[in-house]
């Protein structure tokens, strides 16, 4: 049993995705690094269209952008998200196996994958995080229950 | 009031941890039932002073010594009574009180039901592995017929109690339950046990590793665990099945597992937590005739015992004004005994000095013996995970920054190497924090103006937790799994960073590993 013969047989929707913060394409840097501080999320998803209907995914902005494209730019706070998103990112939809989504990962170099139904969607990010998630799950004994710290001794006896 | 008293104070998970050595066997449930409640003890924002863990006695009872609360390791079964006691003399308290199938359902049996029954304020968690664990190995109050242990050679013939049951029989005002290997739902639900006002009873199905090994694998497998489980939430359809493709429908009093392909959705159940006939279908559904329910069964609000009981006290002394304890000494008969004057003095016979002189034999070597029983054949992959270390990762020697770099440089220092996290030493090269592109995202961008002006110590995460390079990976994992920790760093014996782990060299070793060969 290898790790991929696991992954082989595990939809991306059995997996405990990440979620995602969402802008509207034009919002400015600065309030889309609100919007991500706001929810505790490293990844935004940038859409186009009426936030509560139907929507087109146009970007994805990661904390990885806010060091190469953000932090040391001046001025880049007020322009437009999608002058530093990643433009027409890379899906996958909730029915492809766990294997294939990671294999899609490494071969294009990419961290968070936006999970993308049929119609249109956003269900969350596939990232690594799951995949260590799945593997706790799937091997209590030994990932779970390990001891809390390996390397503690006690200052006392027990109980004294 | 002081400054200090006044100063809100935000634990963490580390605040929870005591300086004892857990002695557990390794892989028993009980680790992971232990790293969430240190988990969700923070969140719920009660002090440690204001925590008390009150157990009796068995495996689960040694919780009290690693949680760094208050704690009482009991009498046999008798927590519930103490921790009475100590819920109407302290309201103020928050008390856990945590059990296992043997001390609360046999040894204890009457105190659980009673605790119950009264609403005493508070939260009871029973660790149920349907075995005695510390006696090694004996058939317990939850064990199925026909089980097979030291003390029913052949097959248990006694009917098992169900928890949950009889924690409603006791009109439960909060029962739930959930599993050890499903981290997510265990937490959430120790969350919504510690919320709840008067007696929360939570059943935990726990993994006994060594002498019970395989009594929950149906439902703790994660690759079919969804087809065993039905997960309730209050207001929605019981929906289960790794598909979501079956139901549960109510056929007159009989519940029944249905295909969604076959029947509509409005003839499925919908849980409500404040039914108490629908909590008592849902507690007698046992698997494997059904999926094992978990979750909040029920959750209703009545008057706690504490709190009723000293109104009572207060009305008492408005009528009657306070109570003068000698007056009640004295207001019965007394009598005075005399002292006897031929008191014999009695021989003590010299007890230690024979204790010493006493073998120690027996149960510590049967006990040693079956830890040594060559364990279940793990696969290879398993056998991976606990054996290969993580310097076998080739982790990546880390940026290191000197504590009191600026932001810009070690930004600049990040993005020179493409990186997203560097750790940061003290003069000695030991390591004190680690700063990543979260901390960037979060705590910088947008919110600093001039980076070279900001040093590094205020904006990194002060003592991260670390790992020693010839740990497991599955101590990596363990982290990663509980904490949601993306990088790891190492450390050498004298705290120097050696370096760091993230998810993706995790999962990028595990997922090559053995493909290879």
């Amino acid at each position: 049993m290898t790790l991929q013969n696991d992954l082989k047989s595990e939809l991306v929707s059995h997996l405990v995705v990440s979620g995602f913060s969402q802008v509207a394409a034009g919002t400015p840097v600065r309030n889309t690094l609100a919007r991500m501080r706001a929810d505790r999320q490293v990844v935004c998803l940038v859409v186009d269209g009426d936030m509560s209907a139907a929507v087109r995914l146009v970007g994805i902005f990661t904390e990885r952008d806010v060091m190469r494209k953000v932090i040391d730019v001046p001025g880049m706070l007020d322009r437009p998200v999608e002058e530093v998103m990643t433009p027409d990112p890379i899906t996958i939809g909730p029915d492809a196996s766990a294997a294939d989504a990671l294999r899609l990962m490494d071969e294009n170099h990419v961290r968070n994958l936006p999970v993308v139904d049929r119609s249109g969607r956003l269900l969350g990010i596939m990232a690594h995080q799951a995949i260590i998630q799945f593997l706790a799950d799937r091997y209590p004994v030994e990932v779970l229950n390990r001891p809390i710290d390996p390397e503690q001794f006690p200052r006392k006896a027990e109980g004294g | 009031m002081s400054t200090a008293a006044t100063e809100e104070i935000t634990l963490t998970r580390k605040d929870f941890i005591s300086d004892q050595t857990v002695r557990w066997c390794p892989g028993c449930g009980d680790y992971s039932i232990l790293a969430q409640m240190q988990r969700i003890l923070p969140e719920t924002g009660v002090a440690k002073e204001k925590t008390v863990f009150i157990s009796g006695i068995g495996c689960s009872s040694r919780f009290p010594y690693y949680m760094n609360t208050y704690g009482i390791h009991s009498i046999h079964g008798r927590a519930p009574a103490l921790a009475t006691g100590l819920a109407i003399a302290n309201p103020e308290l928050s008390i856990w009180v945590i059990t296992g199938d043997g001390d609360g359902l046999s040894i204890g049996g009457n105190h659980l039901l009673h605790a119950i029954r009264r609403n005493v304020n508070l939260n009871i968690v029973l660790f149920n592995n349907r075995i005695y664990g510390l006696t090694k190995g004996q058939y317990s109050p939850t064990s199925r017929p026909g089980t097979v242990t030291k003390s029913s050679p052949m097959g248990s013939v006694e009917q098992p109690l169900n928890p949950i049951a009889v924690a409603l029989a006791a009109e439960a005002t909060f029962v739930a339950r959930s599993i050890d290997s499903h981290p997510q739902h265990l937490a959430a639900i120790l969350e919504r046990t510690a919320e709840h006002q008067g007696a929360s009873f939570l059943e935990i199905y726990q993994n006994c590793v060594i002498f019970n090994p395989n009594e929950w694998t149906e439902l703790s497998d994660r690759r079919n665990r969804d087809d065993s489980i039905l997960y309730l939430e209050h207001g929605k359809h019981m929906i289960f099945g790794k598909n979501r493709d079956k139901g549960i429908r109510l056929n007159g009093f009989t519940p029944e597992v249905v295909s969604l392909d076959e029947v509509d959705l409005d003839e499925i159940l919908v849980h409500d937590a404040t039914s108490r006939p629908l909590a008592s279908i849902l507690g007698s559904m046992e698997f494997p005739d059904y999926p094992a329910a978990m979750g909040v069964i029920r959750d209703v609000r009545k008057p706690d015992y504490g709190g009723e009981m000293m109104a009572q006290v207060e009305t008492a002394q408005a009528q009657r004004g306070a109570g003068d304890l000698n007056q009640l000494y004295l207001a019965a008969d007394l009598w005075t005994v005399e002292e006897r004057e031929e008191a014999e003095e009695r021989e003590i016979t010299p007890v230690a000095s024979d204790l010493d002189e006493m073998p120690i034999t027996g149960l510590d070597e049967e006990y040693i013996d079956e830890m040594e029983k060559p364990a279940e054949v793990l696969s290879e992959f398993q056998d991976l995970l606990v054996t290969s270390t993580l310097a076998e990762l080739e982790p990546k020697v880390p940026i290191t920054m000197g504590k009191r770099s600026s932001l810009a440089r070690t930004i600049r220092q990040m993005n020179r190497h493409n990186i997203g996290c560097v750790v940061v030493t003290d003069e000695e090269d030991r390591l004190v924090g680690i700063f990543t592109e979260w901390d960037v995202l979060n705590r910088v961008a947008g919110l600093v103006d001039d980076l070279a002006q900001q040093t590094i110590t205020d904006y990194m995460t002060p003592d991260p937790l670390t790992l020693k390079s010839d740990l497991p990976i599955a101590q990596a994992l363990n982290l990663m799994s509980i904490h949601g920790f993306r990088h790891l760093p190492l450390v050498d014996d004298s705290g120097h960073p050696t370096g760091i782990v993230s998810f993706r060299d995790v999962v990028g070793y595990l997922n090559e590993a053995l493909e290879e060969e």
